[in-house]
């Protein structure tokens, strides 16, 4: 390996490197692109941005070499210009929306990084031959300089793109719930009125659903913890028989799909009489979280110390003191955030509220706004309004507990 | 029937009749009534109606010469409320070819604008004529319109269905109880006696979990492979029959299977893939501790976890309408969730969009724990960063990789909500047959309960359960991260 080539190696200036990881972005771009313009029907559009990415990908291919080459600048050039010419057209053909934008907004910037490139005079001196000590070394650091920039860049496009794909139903959602009529359309923030949320709060309906809600979800919390606490605590600390094949048992059940026992579990509950009850679900929901609910919290009392259990029964406590007087206020705290996740699960459940619960009055939240949106009908405003309201505490709740929840979750899902 | 009241309700009938002509020619009611052969299937007599000019707070009374009043059902406002569960509509109505709507009170309904109504005849007496006559009544109890008189003949054997005999579940249940608590004890004494006194109590502190766990987990599960090996359905549940491997061969030899199973195949690797890929993509941008930002991107990307999943789900639907946001966005009018292959592309996008918050954050968590060194000294030797993740981030990242992505496949593969609340399984819903976008959990939901085939349901159950056990077991092996398993 001569020299030359080493030096080529180890330093590429800023704009090639950079239009590597642009290119790469771009290609996988005008791809998604040229499937919307298949939406909107404008199939020549959707055949010049496809030949668009081709380009992007031919030169992605040949921006590292070939502009060091001069035969092969002169096909980098051609090829450079038949793009301006097709996204120039493509520029035309669009109309001024906020989709126009943003898509050739894409197609611009690639092309004037490449043209940045091309006209660079670092570009330039590092495609001469000989490269001076002097060029590396400057060229070096300015890499240094620039390219944490970029990267940090590059980071803030692929996360503002994912915000705006996350916040898009919760934006639509706010402006369906203040916009007059059930209808869908009119644009974002364009008419105001409180009529949905007056529908809402002003039936009963909202009420009665909320009413039967918190009660599953409460029922469900308290239910769900008295189960769970003692067992994961004997899981935690107690050797006893057949405590490994019981502990392997709530793994598998963890794997039991709640669609598969839908059918023997209704006609359980049938048999009972606990359709249609609040107790149907709460008996429903807290076993199906129980495996989960017994992981996480014997994950927490795991990292409990023993040495403060065997302190307490030097002193003469019993198990059961121990339990109810050491373990239980320490892991107050986890406890919660068991009880927390269970209320969640039990305030989200759709599948199984839908087949238990088949009257109006006995509706939860899910099956009730579900039942907003049937198939002729659909009173979008005022399922826009009663999400807004039902969604806010959760996902305050969901937001702030965040990390311990995931911990636990995690934890618990990558355990089990 | 006296001929003065029928002289007096035709009377009524044309002075109320000549009022609403006065009132409006919209209000006109009519009804007129013919028998519903098809419904003597069930050996009761049947009775179809065409309605028309309904107004809530009357009722349609249906009389026959045997009791007067057979059946009075009003007329309500029937919006929220249900229809009846498909099992009980067999001895009730159906309404514009749906069973009718409950109230409140259990109590059948119909709405303004119901305009054909069939009805089982029950309860008259067997092998007899009888003279059956419809009518719409108003608040007031003043007859707004009548059928002609017409005369059916009941069947032999007129028959209500006796519900179902379930105190063999109860027993069973019951019996499971009292085994498992002399098993609970038997355990514990054995335990005490082996000296491990120590732990004496353990019994106390597992026996409700694990009660509750055997009587509403696997008892259910027990009863469903039980039940997929009879007929059971919801006209015959006390007395189906054990009928070997029937249901098994209906399912391998329906046509929907293919179909179903090479959709929840590509639904589900193809949305495990987005999972994987996404949230590993974010996960490591997010990583970066100097990003301006960090904390406020990380709660945004958080929302599709924190919002309960049916309400992003139906918000999804309304953006996909043909007036909805996306095509207000696209300037298009597409219909994306009517046509089977741009329904299929949707609902696996939405899909995709839900499960990537859960990925990212346990990928991140996982991300952390890898000690810092490794990247320092990689660093120093110039390693490009994409050499860096494929080199250390991913290797570190095994372990946590293996039960996520098992964890998601299993997931993304019974994923009822996504589908069921985007299309219902839909376009293309024939009975019986599964729609473009039915995966397998969203099926066995329309065979139970739509169709009320239990058996046939319960079948494809063990068969979902056979498949996901044996991927599951397939997939620890070949990864070989039993380790990671507790």
């Amino acid at each position: 390996m001569s020299l030359q080539t080493a030096s080529h190696k180890w330093y590429v200036p800023f704009e090639i490197l950079s239009l590597r990881s642009v290119l790469n972005a771009a290609v996988a771009m005008h791809v998604v692109l040229a499937a919307l313009e298949l939406i909107r029907d404008r199939i020549d559009l959707a055949g010049l941005t496809i030949a668009l990415a081709a380009i992007f990908a031919l030169l992605r291919w040949l921006a590292p070499q070939a502009l060091s080459g001069s035969p092969r600048l002169q096909i980098v050039r051609l090829i450079v210009l038949l793009s301006i010419i097709i996204v120039a057209r493509l520029t035309l053909a669009g109309d001024v929306s906020g989709y126009a934008v943003w898509a050739r907004a894409w197609s611009w910037i690639p092309i004037l990084m490449v043209l940045a490139a091309l006209f660079s005079p670092y570009t330039s001196t590092w495609t001469r031959q000989p490269l001076s000590t002097d060029d590396l070394a400057e060229g070096l650091a300015r890499n240094r300089r620039l390219y944490p920039w970029f990267q940090r860049f590059g980071s803030h496009v692929l996360l503002i793109h994912s915000c705006v794909l996350v916040l898009l139903p919760v934006i639509w959602i706010a402006d369906v719930s203040i916009s007059p009529g059930n209808l869908l359309g009119g644009g974002i923030g364009d008419a105001f009125s409180l009529e949905h949320y007056q529908t809402m709060l002003g039936g009963s309906s909202f009420w009665v659903w909320t009413r039967n809600s918190v009660i599953v979800a409460v029922g469900t919390t308290f239910f769900g913890l008295c189960l769970a606490v003692p067992s994961a605590y004997a899981f935690s600390r107690f050797d006893f028989f057949g405590r490994r094949s019981a502990m392997f048992a709530f793994i598998v059940v963890q794997m039991f799909p709640g669609a598969i026992i839908l059918v023997p579990y209704f006609l359980v509950m049938k048999t009972l009489g606990l359709l249609n009850t609040s107790i149907g679900l709460i008996v429903a929901y807290s076993v199906t979280a129980l495996p989960l609910c017994i992981w996480m919290l014997k994950g927490f009392f795991d990292a409990v110390p023993r040495e403060l259990e065997e302190a307490a029964k030097l002193d003469g406590c019993s198990t059961a003191q121990i339990f109810l007087r050491i373990i239980l206020p320490l892991s107050i705290p986890a406890v919660a955030v068991t009880g927390i996740f269970s209320f969640l699960t039990a305030w989200n459940e759709f599948l199984l509220a839908l087949v238990f619960n088949t009257s109006n009055d006995q509706f939860t939240l899910p099956v009730g706004l579900a039942s907003l949106i049937p198939t002729d009908g659909q009173r979008w405003g005022d399922f826009a309004a009663a999400s807004l309201l039902v969604s806010i505490p959760v996902v305050i709740l969901f937001i702030l507990f965040q990390r311990s929840l995931i911990q636990g979750l995690s934890s618990g899902a990558v355990k089990g | 029937m006296s001929r003065f009241w029928i002289s007096l309700r035709s009377f009524i009938l044309i002075v109320s009749l000549l009022a609403v002509l006065s009132g409006g020619a919209a209000y006109a009611q009519s009804v007129e009534a013919s028998s519903a052969e098809d419904l003597t299937d069930y050996r009761r007599t049947g009775l179809e109606l065409s309605l028309s000019g309904l107004q809530e707070g009357w009722s349609v009374e249906i009389r026959t010469d045997q009791h007067g009043v057979h059946t009075r059902i009003p007329v309500k406002d029937v919006f929220g409320l249900t229809r009846l569960p498909a099992e009980a509509a067999l001895q009730a109505c159906f309404s514009d070819g749906a069973p009718v709507h409950v109230d409140t009170d259990q109590q059948s309904v119909i709405g303004a604008g119901t305009q054909s109504l069939r009805c089982a005849l029950t309860g008259l007496r067997p092998g007899t004529d009888v003279a059956v006559q419809a009518a719409i009544v108003d608040e007031t109890g003043t007859l707004r319109a009548q059928s002609s008189e017409i005369r059916l003949r009941t069947d032999v054997s007129d028959l209500r269905l006796t519900p179902p005999d379930t105190r063999p579940i109860l027993y069973l249940l019951g019996s499971i109880l009292i085994s498992l608590v002399l098993l609970l004890s038997a355990l514990r004494w054995w335990d005490i006696r082996r000296g491990n006194l120590k732990s004496r109590n353990a019994y106390l502190y597992v026996g409700p979990a694990i009660v509750a766990l055997v009587l509403l987990t696997f008892y259910p599960i027990t009863y469903g492979i039980w039940l997929s090996f009879t007929d059971a359905n919801q006209t015959h549940l006390g007395q189906s029959s054990f009928i070997g491997l029937e249901n098994f061969g209906t399912v391998l030899m329906s046509s929907g299977l293919v179909q179903v199973g090479l959709f929840t195949l590509i639904w589900t690797v193809v949305n495990v893939f987005l999972h994987v890929t996404l949230g590993l993509l974010l996960a490591l941008v997010l990583n970066r501790e100097t990003l301006f930002g960090r904390n406020v991107y990380r709660t945004i990307l958080l929302l599709p976890w924190a919002v309960p999943a049916y309400i992003s789900v139906l918000a999804w639907q309304g953006m996909l309408q043909p007036e909805g946001l996306v095509n207000q966005f696209l300037g298009a009018e597409a219909n994306f969730l009517g046509e089977a292959t741009s329904a299929r592309i949707s609902v696996t996008l939405v899909n995709a969009w839900l499960g990537v918050p859960f990925m990212m954050m346990s990928l991140s968590g996982a991300m952390k724990a890898i000690s810092t060194d490794m990247f320092e000294a990689a660093d120093l030797d110039g390693v490009s960063r994409w050499n860096q993740f494929r080199h250390i981030t991913f290797p570190n990242l095994k372990t946590t990789l293996v039960p996520l992505s098992l964890l998601s496949f299993i997931w993304t593969f019974n994923m009822f909500n996504t589908i069921y609340l985007l299309t219902r399984g839909g376009p293309y819903l024939g009975f019986g047959q599964p729609g473009a976008t039915d995966i397998m959990v969203t099926y066995i939901y329309d065979v139970a309960f739509e169709y009320g085939d239990y058996g046939l349901a319960a079948a494809w159950s063990v068969i979902v359960f056979l498949l996901l056990v044996s991927f599951s077991i397939f997939y620890v092996r070949q990864t070989r991260a039993t380790e990671a398993v507790t």
